[in-house]
């Protein structure tokens, strides 16, 4: 029998983070970031890093024995950017190349319908 | 067959997406492994995957490239690896209903495409104004410094401010690109 996880992929700007849950999306299987794997701060978020992590989390669900994925990827979302990082893809392609059958892949991004000001005052960021 | 989504497409950008004798579509469709439901009564299209969940999501991409005014040879670039698409909205930079959105997109183009031109040409990107956004095809690297420039000009920074950051950083690009495609940290 197939046993089926969700990988929850948070791509920001400064960081990817790979959750993968059971179906219910309570219990922990596996995680890991791309801090994990990079010593360089500004690299966290790289395509690279994010393969590194998928390539951990491929281990650990090759122990659990999981065979197929369904993939929910999501950008900070909110009043912030809801494009997500350069992450996002690389972690989706590595995992669908380890050898994981993937059912989905939702966008799950959290979209206001309308909600507070974005952060930054009225003048913006001044640097 | 399963849905994994619909785009609403702008009448004038639908002909782009089905081509001539649906020749794009089909191009689509087979490169993705989907199927394309297209109604064009109200322009939203609808997408359906087959058997490959990657190429489908890549697929959804292209399409909304196509939307955006890329034309179709340059959005099939996003079915390459490192690739990425990124769609900025005006709306955010401008208050509504005011003359401001087509200001900010005069300063984007520039005097006969020209700053549209030095963007895509120092950063090696395509670059498109369409409506109320902007898009952005190009690789990872290449990609942050693009949409820092355009950032630049929506806040209203001077053009000779954006051009000289470009060329500042365009040298550095070429070592970055390198050293992502080896992997080393």
């Amino acid at each position: 029998m197939n046993k089926i996880g969700i990988a929850h992929i948070y791509a920001s700007q400064n960081n990817t983070i790979i959750l993968v849950t059971d179906q219910t999306g309570s219990e922990t299987i596996a995680k890991s970031t791309g801090g994990m794997v990079v010593k360089n701060d500004r690299e966290e978020s790289s395509p690279y890093a994010a393969m590194k992590a998928s390539d951990i989390i491929t281990e650990k669900l090759r122990e659990k024995e999981i065979t197929d994925l369904i993939i929910r990827v999501r950008a900070p979302g909110g009043s912030k950017s809801r494009i997500p990082g350069p992450g996002a893809q690389s972690a989706i392609r590595a995992l669908s190349r380890a050898g994981f059958k993937i059912l989905r892949i939702e966008e799950v991004t959290p979209i206001p319908h309308d909600g507070t000001k974005k952060k930054g005052g009225k003048r913006g960021r001044r640097v | 067959m399963y849905e994994i989504g619909n785009l609403k497409v702008p009448f004038n950008r639908l002909g782009a997406v089905i081509g001539k004798n649906g020749s794009v579509k089909d191009k689509i469709e087979k490169s993705g492994d989907v199927k394309l439901d297209i109604d064009s009564n109200n322009g939203v299209i609808t997408v359906f995957q087959k058997n490959d969940a990657v190429k489908a999501m890549l697929s959804l991409n292209v399409i909304q490239a196509i939307a955006r005014g890329f034309n179709p040879e340059k959005a099939m670039l996003l079915f390459d690896e490192n690739m990425q698409l990124i769609v900025i909205s005006i709306k955010e930079y401008a208050n509504k209903n005011s003359k401001r959105i087509s200001e900010i997109k005069g300063r984007l183009i520039g005097r006969e495409g020209h700053t549209r031109e030095i963007i895509e040409e120092l950063t090696r990107t395509y670059v498109s104004i369409s409506g109320n956004t902007v898009s952005i095809i190009g690789d990872f690297v290449s990609i942050q410094y693009s949409r820092e420039a355009i950032n630049m000009l929506l806040q209203g920074r001077k053009h000779k401010t954006v051009y000289s950051y470009l060329e500042k950083n365009a040298g550095e690009l070429k070592f970055k690109r390198m050293e992502e495609s080896f992997g080393d940290d």
